[in-house]
């Protein structure tokens, strides 16, 4: 809770602050700038106005005097407190006593006299003066004015901005504050719904929301891990409840044959018999469990270090011979039409062992749910992998069912005819996982299974 | 010498059992193969601008397709020697002659029942291809290819 207040509050801090800083800096800048512009513009009015009084003040006799001093009154605008002066300098004057004299600043006429030109500001009036030689005489013409658009449009531009900028920083900062609230409230909403989703309605989903964002992709991604999770639990459950029924169908036989046997007296024949039955309940019993803990072994993913390099081909003539040990009216070809010419092309790195186990288990599945019907395989190989094809004319597996096949324990609905306990598939996709390849199963009902398998080729593994 | 062939392809797995077959046809004589698709040109201006068959061949190349073409490869190796995909686009004979003189084309495989799949823009090539001026072969597949089966490379095993 408190991690997330501190998110809620870092987000409204942070825009806020952001918003709020480039709002002064434009403020302020706007103001800046006009400021020293205004009075920029303000200095050269006062030096054109005092080089033109300069002109029809020291030479009054010319033509131009008289059209310039009209000019001057008809279309120059008379400033606010305008005043001109015509200061004659004479050698040896006190500047001191001239400031006294006219009530200019003392600084700006010693500028004046040293280089020539000056500006100057005392209060609200400003200054401008150049110097002028004529007829050997040196005048200062000085032209002074209060910078009335300074004084009063600046001051208006300064409240302005001021207003506007406390407006706009408040209304960014509630509506950084609501943001901040208010964004975070779709996660809550998740938190909420997930919290109350546990073991016992995991069937429950997260509400989907329409808009392609980033929040319904969370919603979506955290329902596909529900699903995974659901399905992983159902598998488990699956599990259990399929290996105790295959366990227990074995005790249940051992049991109940002994039961019956130690009714009463029995011939020693009758008591061999039983044992027998016994015996052969007791070997399967132990078949199930050494393949469940083979299973077990190959589940586990990393701990293979596989070194033997091995040739694909005669991996599936070995398997193909132990399988026509075991069952001889097996009709396996292999065909070779494909085969790589090249036999670096089919050399994989693996355990012999597991992989036959594997090819031992896919062929011999293909033979019995085809009742020993003709069986195909495949070699060929690309240039990174090799595949191997199995293809049988069995009674295939039925659609619905073939997301489960590779559940331990999983039969297909139509296997009730043929024996078997399930592990032999899982076992050979383990393995084949091992080795990182890939095993896939495609089927049609009642027309054959074809079990496609693909190794990583040795030089690019 | 090496013996340049033509085979009309679809871009499924299936399409290149022509190819497989064709081989086997010519046993041990040194094979360049040219896989053709034939496909309308496009007519408008901008299309033809920038007109790359390298891009439309790359286009319909699928993954399963360059694993099966691999596997014919190396299936091949000492005879096969170069396999070019080109587009085909003019469904008459002086193009095909054109095309086929080009491409110092000597022999035509064609599949006799399995039909080229013709999506919107592709147009089948067997028809013009038969009119050729040079020796066409149709290879009969013995297995019938399921049409409805998924594009898989198991197309390639019959």
């Amino acid at each position: 809770m408190i991690t997330k207040i501190n998110t809620k509050i870092k987000v409204a801090l942070v825009v806020g602050l952001v918003f709020i800083t480039i709002i002064i800096i434009f403020g302020v800048a706007i103001y800046f700038f006009q400021n020293k512009f205004s009075f920029e513009d303000f200095y050269k009015r006062l030096e054109t106005r005092a080089s033109i009084s300069a002109k029809y003040n020291l030479e009054p006799d010319t033509l131009n005097a008289g059209s310039l001093k009209a000019l001057r009154n008809h279309h120059l605008e008379k400033l606010e407190e305008e005043k001109e002066y015509l200061i004659e300098v004479l050698p040896g004057a006190d500047v001191s006593q001239m400031s006294k004299k006219y009530g200019l600043p003392e600084d700006f006429l010693n500028d004046l006299l040293s280089v020539g030109r000056s500006r100057a500001k005392s209060g609200n009036t400003f200054f401008a003066g150049i110097k002028q030689v004529y007829d050997n005489r040196t005048y200062l013409v000085i032209v002074s004015a209060e910078n009335y658009y300074a004084s009063h449009h600046l001051m208006f531009l300064r409240n302005i901005l001021i207003i506007s900028v406390a407006l706009v920083i408040l209304i960014v900062v509630s509506l950084s504050v609501y943001f901040s609230r208010h964004i975070f409230d779709p996660i809550k909403q998740i938190t909420d719904k997930v919290k109350q989703i546990s073991t016992e309605n995991l069937h429950l989903r997260l509400d989907k929301n329409n808009n392609n964002n980033e929040i319904s992709e969370l919603i979506n991604t955290f329902n596909d891990l529900l699903s995974r999770i659901e399905t992983a639990l159902e598998t488990q459950k699956n599990f259990i409840s399929n290996a105790s029924h295959e366990l227990g169908t074995p005790l249940t036989s051992i049991i109940g044959e002994a039961d019956v046997s130690l009714l009463k007296e029995r011939s020693i024949n009758e008591y061999q018999d039983s044992l027998k039955n016994i015996l052969q309940q007791a070997d399967r019993l132990d078949q199930i469990t050494k393949s469940l803990l083979f299973l077990a072994q190959t589940g586990y993913k990393g701990k293979a270090d596989f070194v033997e390099t091995l040739r694909i081909d005669e991996i599936i003539w070995e398997t193909k011979q132990i399988i026509d040990k075991l069952n001889p009216a097996n009709k396996i070809f292999v065909d070779l039409s494909l085969l790589p010419e090249d036999p670096k092309k089919l050399k994989v790195k693996g355990n012999r062992q597991l992989l036959q186990l594997a090819f031992a288990n896919v062929l011999s599945n293909a033979c019995k749910y085809s009742n020993n019907k003709p069986v195909s395989v495949y070699i060929a190989s690309s240039h990174a992998l090799v595949f191997l094809t199995i293809k049988d004319q069995g009674i295939g597996i039925p659609e619905t069912e073939l997301g489960y096949i590779y559940d331990p324990f999983f039969r297909a609905s139509n296997t009730k005819l043929f024996e078997g306990y399930g592990i032999g598939l899982p076992l050979a996709r383990n393995v084949i996982n091992l080795h990182r390849g890939e095993l896939l199963v495609t089927s049609v009902l009642n027309e054959g299974t074809t079990v496609q398998i693909k190794l990583p080729l040795i030089f690019f593994s | 010498m090496v013996k340049n062939i033509l085979v009309p392809i679809d871009f499924r797995v299936a399409s290149l059992n022509t190819l497989k077959l064709a081989m086997d046809y010519c046993k041990d004589q040194k094979v360049n193969a040219v896989l053709i698709y034939a496909q309308h040109l496009d007519d408008s201006i901008t299309e033809l601008m920038f007109y790359s068959p390298r891009k439309i061949i790359r286009s319909l190349q699928s993954a399963e397709f360059n694993h099966a073409l691999e596997i014919i490869k190396n299936r091949f190796e000492g005879i096969l020697g170069d396999i070019k995909i080109e587009l085909f686009h003019g469904n008459n004979k002086n193009f095909l002659n054109n095309f086929l003189s080009a491409q110092k084309i000597e022999e035509i495989f064609i599949p006799k029942t399995y039909e080229l799949k013709i999506t919107k823009r592709a147009f089948d090539p067997i028809p013009v291809i038969k009119t050729a001026n040079i020796r066409v072969v149709e290879l009969e597949w013995n297995v019938t290819y399921n049409k409805t089966e998924q594009e898989q490379l198991i197309a390639l095993f019959n």
